[in-house]
């Protein structure tokens, strides 16, 4: 019997017109939420602090962080394709909550917040590239010297000419150094899995104790020595079995330090065409979020197997530790970096320096995510007046965004410099992943009442057609991802196990109190200074009437 | 005087009402468009006996006769024209572009004449002044329906005094990949514009009104594209795609304000010398209208400048 089939039928007629595009790859805005939740930079390096709750099981931590994070991903995703711009947090927020609000809440976030996270980032290229590969190498001098505080503040000053390299490089170059990074560190990525896979627990334990009487000095077995160096802490016993309901949600404001971040490039989308297909834009941020956890899964097992549970918790808590005062030292006294330990594996110093420098890619890849956000979000100020106008200054022949790279690089220069040298003055830089998950709370609200606030637009976007019980899926995610960043902000300001705590040191609540006060002071004197120049900032957001 | 300016409406029936409500909303003496005034897509809908059947946005509905003009009207807001026809006419187009292509003109046509006598309504009892240049997006054939409205004056291709300032305009653009209706050669674009500068008496107090942005700016940066027009780098790489030409003839005569769309991408303003250019950026798809709020004061100028986002 002969069938027919009827041909689609064409559902819109298109004309020559500007900007009619095909679909862009969702790789490479994969590979940026992907660098952004760095599994080696700001993932071992933030797991290095888990021995503080050892009853928490640390991979059930993860996998919680990551579903809750999906939430996350889905509200950003859903608010990129309403309103893709540039600037993101401060656009969102200040067209939904108004602009007094977005403008401190965004700022304080993307801008002052920033400013800590130099020193971070520096923090990081000493502990896991400069420190383990002059040690491997045997220049201890250089070594100690980077641990320093004239070390760490150098350490910064090389993340700044960095960073402002790359910006002064533009997207185009940063996105081919993204891309050789990423899979030359995934090259060594793989190696590290690798060893650590084929090896047997005594193999490592073996190594470890060669390599740290031959790197260290240290003698006898160290790998005991080190647990029972942590056992004078009061780090014990940690086994991974340890299941407490409590200690494992207590462990995902840990986890947030870089499982948070996979919406990180959300304040760029407005300069990508065609980010209004959800779709993609959830993909790329999707995807990163959740090959990161896969990989953070594999190696933690593969730490579980190699390395032993309780040694890592041991060697971890064992040279946080030596930094307090009057903490005994560690037998090897570099920070414990899970890729060095793999590279001990094979007895060579020179393969172990080339692994370590091939892992360093994970940071050059991912460091100039420190400021880009940073200019998109001081751009849109500059574009509303709120801030001045060569804020968003570019020079003519290289394009570089000197305006907003003075904003965030002088104050960088002076929190770098304190932080290097004023010991009590560090316990400020552990809320710096705090005060951005307030930002993002203003948005993820903005995002729940956007359906109300925005009506029309709301009805106008892609996503008008999504609900659940009848509610709009973006309040349902807002609200989801409101009470977990709500959650993370209680614990970090009232729970003394982060180093954050108000009730033990008033000085983070201080700056941090500052900080929203200087971005209140800049808006009024915006408004007044405006004011005076016949314009009036509350009019930027006010919608036209339409009849 | 006040002169609000938005540009690249596309079709967009909710951003042209706003424009014409701009004026006693910011309370505006002067209102410009920009350019690029029509839709970039037909959507049919669909008659089926008693429904008619659409897609709007990768969603297939069916409506009774009763909700077409509503589906019509949603059509309309996201910058479409919606066209009824039968399943029949739907696939005759589907063979033949150029009676495609003739149903676009009539749409446009249609279109942009019930805008003018929008404003007609609208503003006929204000005295603000209304000017509209198309855009490299624009067919011809609506050059002679703004000509001929009776509240709106078609800018293109002259000088205009507005209250002692000298506005020169052009929709012409350097050759973009789309092939559109009004490209050039630079060389071109500047003979284009060389008639109307001549007629420019004094550069301190003159407005250019171009549809593409000065090369080299932060005004003209777009989403770089491969040789199948796909965005590369996930769509973040942006490559400079302004016109050369008018680069060089804000350099050289240095206007007061120069105006400019094209690039949605590329909001903010620029400094470029003694001119202040602005490209507000657009979001017709939102139904937003991105635009500027330019105070000029005869003795300085540009007294000051807003970007809105009404």
């Amino acid at each position: 019997m002969a069938t027919t089939t009827e041909a689609p039928r064409q559902t819109l007629f298109l004309r020559n017109a500007t900007g009619l595009v095909k679909a862009w790859s969702t790789f490479d805005a994969f590979l940026y939420a992907f660098w952004s939740v760095n599994l080696v930079t700001l993932g071992l390096y933030g797991m290095s602090f888990v021995y503080a709750i050892p009853d928490g099981q640390l991979l059930g931590a993860v996998l919680l962080t990551g579903v809750l994070v999906t939430f996350l991903v889905i509200t950003y995703a859903q608010l990129v394709s309403v309103m893709p711009r540039a600037g993101g947090d401060y656009a969102w927020q200040s067209r939904i909550l108004g602009g007094g609000i977005g403008f401190v809440l965004a700022i304080t976030g993307w801008w002052f917040t920033l400013w800590l996270w130099t020193p971070i980032y520096a923090n990081i290229l000493v502990l896991q590239f400069f420190a383990p590969l002059a040690y491997t190498l045997g220049w201890t001098g250089a070594a100690t010297f980077f641990t320093s505080p004239n070390g760490i503040f150098v350490s910064c000053l090389i993340v700044l000419a960095f960073v402002s390299g790359v910006i002064t490089l533009g997207m185009e170059g940063y996105a081919k150094i993204q891309r050789f990074c990423f899979w030359l560190g995934m090259g060594g990525l793989i190696v590290m899995v690798g060893l650590l896979l084929f090896s047997t627990h005594d193999a490592f334990v073996s190594a470890f104790n060669r390599e740290a009487a031959s790197l260290f000095g240290a003698s006898g077995n160290a790998y005991q020595a080190t647990i029972a160096a942590a056992a004078k802490g009061g780090t014990s016993g940690v086994t991974f079995g340890n299941f407490g309901f409590t200690s494992t949600l207590l462990l995902l404001p840990f986890l947030a330090f870089y499982l948070l971040w996979p919406v990180w490039g959300a304040t760029l989308y407005g300069e990508v065409r065609g980010a209004k297909e959800y779709r993609k834009v959830f993909s790329a941020m999707f995807w990163g979020l959740w090959v990161t956890v896969a990989l953070v899964a594999v190696i933690i097992l593969l730490i579980l197997k190699t390395v032993g549970w309780d040694f890592y918790y041991a060697a971890n808590a064992a040279y946080w530790n030596s930094l307090l005062p009057g903490g005994a030292a560690a037998p090897v006294s570099t920070w414990p970096y899970p890729v060095m330990f793999a590279g001990w594996l094979v007895g060579n110093h020179l393969f172990q320096a080339l692994l370590i420098a091939v892992m360093g890619l994970w940071f050059f890849g991912w460091a100039g995510t420190l400021f880009l956000s940073s200019t998109r979000v001081i751009f849109a100020a500059a574009f509303d007046r709120v801030l001045p106008e060569w804020a968003a200054n570019i020079s003519a022949k290289r394009r570089v965004p000197y305006g907003s790279l003075i904003l965030m690089i002088v104050p960088s220069l002076v929190v770098s410099a304190l932080f290097a040298y004023r010991a009590n003055f560090q316990v400020i830089f552990l809320d710096a992943t705090a005060v951005i998950a307030v930002t993002f709370l203003g948005t993820v609200i903005a995002a729940a009442i956007l359906p109300w606030r925005r009506a029309d637009i709301y009805r106008n976007s892609p996503i008008a057609r999504w609900r659940v019980a009848g509610i709009p899926v973006i309040t349902v995610t807002g609200v989801i991802s409101a009470i977990f960043l709500a959650f993370m902000i209680v614990e970090w300001s009232l729970n003394t196990v982060y180093g954050t705590a108000f009730t033990t040191n008033v000085l983070p609540l201080q700056y941090f109190a500052v900080t929203y006060l200087v971005a209140i002071a800049i808006y009024v004197v915006a408004r007044v200074v405006r004011k005076r120049q016949g314009i009036d900032l509350a009019r930027i957001h006010q919608e036209i009437p339409v009849e | 005087m006040r002169v609000f300016y938005a540009t690249d409406l596309h079709g967009s029936e909710v951003c042209w009402r706003k424009f014409l409500n701009a004026a006693k909303f910011y309370n505006a003496d002067v209102l410009i468009c920009g350019g690029d005034m029509t839709g970039k897509a037909m959507i049919p809908i669909v008659e089926d006996g008693d429904s008619y059947e659409l897609t709007l946005s990768g969603v297939s509905q069916r409506v009774g006769r009763d909700q077409v003009a509503e589906v019509e009207s949603q059509v309309q807001r996201k910058g479409y024209y919606p066209v009824r026809m039968t399943s029949a006419q739907v696939a005759e187009l589907e063979k033949d572009p150029a009676k495609v292509q003739t149903l676009f003109t009539e749409q446009m046509c249609k279109t942009v004449e019930r805008w003018m006598q929008m404003a007609q309504e609208k503003l006929k009892d204000s005295k603000v002044r209304v000017f509209v240049a198309p855009g490299n997006d624009d067919e011809m054939e609506i050059d002679d329906v703004i000509a001929n409205a009776p509240r709106v004056e078609l800018a293109e291709g002259r000088m205009i005094d507005i209250g002692g300032y000298e506005m020169i305009s052009s929709g012409w653009a350097n050759p973009t990949p789309w092939h559109t209706y009004r490209e050039a050669p630079e060389e071109e674009l500047a003979r284009r514009m060389e008639p109307m500068l001549r007629d420019i008496k004094e550069m301190s107090r003159a407005i250019f009104n171009f549809h593409p942005p000065p090369y080299g700016t932060s005004l003209d940066e777009a989403p770089a594209l491969d040789e199948n027009l796909k965005p590369l780098h996930g769509g973040r790489v942006l490559r400079h795609v302004g016109s050369t030409a008018v680069r060089d003839a804000i350099d050289k005569y240095q206007p007061m304000l120069s105006l400019h769309g094209h690039i949605h991408e590329g909001k903010g303003i620029a400094r470029m010398g003694k001119t202040l250019a602005i490209n507000p950026g657009s979001a017709y798809e939102e139904g937003m209208l991105l635009a500027s709020i330019i105070e000029l004061d005869q003795k300085r100028g540009v007294k000051n400048y807003q970007l809105v986002n009404g």
